[in-house]
């Protein structure tokens, strides 16, 4: 932990110095509530039938899936950015010259990234209450860990990113497929029933429907942790079969470019 | 063919020096070639490589400063990724301190560290203490022992005085010896560097090697391997030099010894003599064998410049000498010249290229 504590520290501290972009950062955050705050009462009439059972406040709606989309974007992409970085400047081929394991190592070069979104998003639920959204906040603690499996279910999407670039330089189009879709047809902006049924399958494989729904059950309905168990257990089974796989491409990658040369080549 | 190992360059065993504490054994490496677009269409499953290394073999004392030197593309950064566990050896051990590079590679890293001579690779936007204690952790240093590590190499490195100041305002002198400090965290036996004065002023430069041979090399008592162009570095600061052409290893000794080896010992004389004819005789007399016969300047007041290659050490040198004094020639000056970098990878290269073609 205490590596990865270090590698977060500086980050934290690098960006830190960037002052004026690390305000802005936090601060265009909420400048994004006002919009949202008119538009989501300006439809209020027309989308309170559709939300029936994840919330009935379409402002509330909007502002979860904000934040989830937030946090994910962090995710998907945190870790290929860092290794791409990481391989251009010359800082990855001194990490992996430290005696340090390669999870801690990805876990450290990622974690700012992910911990300074659940900063920002924990603001944008704020600063949206303070405008009037209806959260249930005894509703905190199951929250979180629903919160926590939708990050470790994208997490494994950011890795077999960060393995593509550790192979072929590239992060491939998955993490933006992936996101695109989740903004699409996981449930952002609208509820997944009312996409079209043939779209609705592709809605059913991504973790972000089940994560969302889950979310908003707990946060916008106030139900128990019992009551989305089963979007809950779906999330699960996502964020173990992923990390699975993704371990295992990241170590054939991790191989590869053993063998090519490709670790810590420009 | 192995390299060519010239007297000095003991191994443990055979002269009672301290044992190897790095030990390659018929190292090689390929890597898969560029292939252009056409190719890849035409051929999809051809495999194409270069080798990058072909059986490299040496083995490296405890406490050596030993270079690496070769024309570019020889190998000498694809044997030091080796070493340091970013790169697999296709073929071949590699021992660091009795870890193998292939299966012990968190133990290599324990004690082995190459220094990354990149600067970007510091974190620009911290300070050097920043960057320290970063790495510090990273090598599992906790507490009061980590931040009296960090002020100890912090004055190692003499860098005491800007410790809490952002790297982005260091001159690259500065970023080197903190880049070094950083590798010197864990106290690491086998250190490699690969061209480390490559972006320093020349004065910089001496300055960085005078301190890695007295801190690092002697007082430290680490191992040091260097990879090179620059002839200050092999000729006087390595103990003994290995050269590395199209990924094998054609030669290692002490610098001076192989440029004596090869290329003999170029003297420079300033004599009286008008005849141009004469000169291959002069050369000649004294009963000394002279490889080569050099330009020949004519100077105000009739001086003339000789170059000769004159092998065999001082004797010899006095045997010219004589044999001109007996034919009348004055001589006004005897120089020594030695030999440079580039003149001795090129008489290492044909020899090579000869002892090849001779099989």
């Amino acid at each position: 932990m205490a590596k990865i504590g270090a590698l977060v520290r500086a980050a934290w501290l690098a960006a830190l110095s960037y002052r004026l972009g690390f305000i802005l950062s936090v601060s265009t955050l909420l400048f994004t509530v006002v919009p949202f705050y008119f538009v989501a009462n300006a439809l209020q009439p027309t989308m309170a039938g559709v939300i029936q059972g994840e919330g009935h406040q379409y402002f509330g709606f909007l502002i979860v899936g904000m934040m989830v989309v937030t946090v994910v974007t962090a995710t998907l992409y945190a870790l290929p950015n860092a290794i791409s970085a990481g391989v251009a400047n010359g800082t990855l081929e001194a990490l992996f010259t430290t005696p340090t394991p390669v999870w801690v190592l990805l876990a450290g070069l990622s974690g700012y990234e992910v911990l300074f979104a659940i900063v920002r998003a924990t603001a944008l639920l704020l600063a949206a209450a303070a405008f009037g959204a209806h959260v249930a906040w005894d509703r905190m603690g199951p929250a979180l860990p629903i919160l926590i499996l939708l990050i470790l279910a994208h997490i494994p999407i950011g890795l077999i990113g960060g393995a593509m670039i550790l192979a072929f330089r590239t992060a491939g189009p998955l993490s933006q497929i992936v996101l695109t879709l989740s903004v699409f047809l996981g449930g952002t902006y609208y509820p997944t029933h009312v996409i079209p049924g043939w779209l609705e399958g592709v809605s059913g494989l991504l973790p972000m429907t089940y994560g969302l729904r889950a979310l908003r059950g707990v946060l916008l309905e106030g139900l128990p942790f019992a009551g989305v168990a089963r979007d809950v257990a779906v999330l699960a089974a996502f964020a173990v079969v992923l990390t699975v796989a993704s371990v295992l491409a990241f170590r054939a990658a991790l191989k590869y470019a053993k063998r090519t040369g490709s670790l810590a080549q420009y | 063919m192995g390299a060519q190992q010239l007297p000095v360059a003991g191994t443990a065993g055979t002269d009672g020096a301290a044992p190897p504490i790095v030990r390659l054994r018929e190292i090689s490496k390929w890597f898969p070639a560029p292939r252009r677009w056409r190719e890849l269409v035409r051929h999809p499953r051809r495999r194409d490589h270069v080798q990058a290394l072909r059986g490299v073999s040496v083995d490296i004392r405890e406490g050596e400063f030993f270079g690496l030197l070769g024309p570019n593309g020889a190998g000498k950064s694809t044997l030091f990724r080796i070493l340091s566990t970013l790169v697999s050896a296709d073929a071949g051990t590699g021992i660091v301190c009795g870890f193998d590079v292939g299966r012990d590679a968190d133990r290599v890293r324990d004690v082995l560290a190459p220094v990354v001579a990149d600067e970007r690779s510091l974190n620009w936007r911290l300070s050097a203490r920043e960057n320290l204690r970063l790495y510090a952790t990273l090598h599992g240093l906790r507490g009061p022992a980590r931040s009296s590590r960090v002020d100890e190499l912090l004055e190692l490195v003499e860098l005491v005085g800007d410790a809490d100041r952002p790297v982005s305002g260091f001159s690259s002198g500065m970023k080197q010896r903190l880049l070094l400090g950083r590798t010197l965290l864990a106290r690491p036996r086998v250190l490699l560097l690969d061209e480390p004065t490559r972006s320093l002023d020349p004065l910089s430069a001496r300055r960085f090697r005078e301190f890695l041979r007295r801190e690092i090399s002697e007082a430290q008592g680490c191992t040091v391997l260097l990879a090179t162009h620059n002839a200050e570095e092999a000729l006087h600061f390595c103990d003994r030099v290995g050269v590395l052409d199209r990924g094998r290893l054609i030669a290692v000794g002490a610098a001076s010894q192989l440029a004596g080896e090869l290329g003999g010992e170029r003297y420079v004389l300033w004599v009286k003599e008008s005849d141009p004819a004469r000169f291959d005789a002069l050369g000649n007399s004294g009963g000394a064998v002279v490889r080569r016969c050099g330009h020949l300047v004519a100077e105000a007041g009739g001086w003339s410049r000789l170059e000769l290659d004159i092998p065999g050490g001082l004797d010899a040198v006095a045997r010219v000498l004589d044999g001109l004094a007996r034919a009348g020639v004055p001589v006004a000056r005897c120089e020594r010249q030695e030999m440079s970098l580039a003149d001795l990878l090129e008489a290492l290269l044909e020899r090579h290229k000869r002892m090849s073609a001779d099989g």
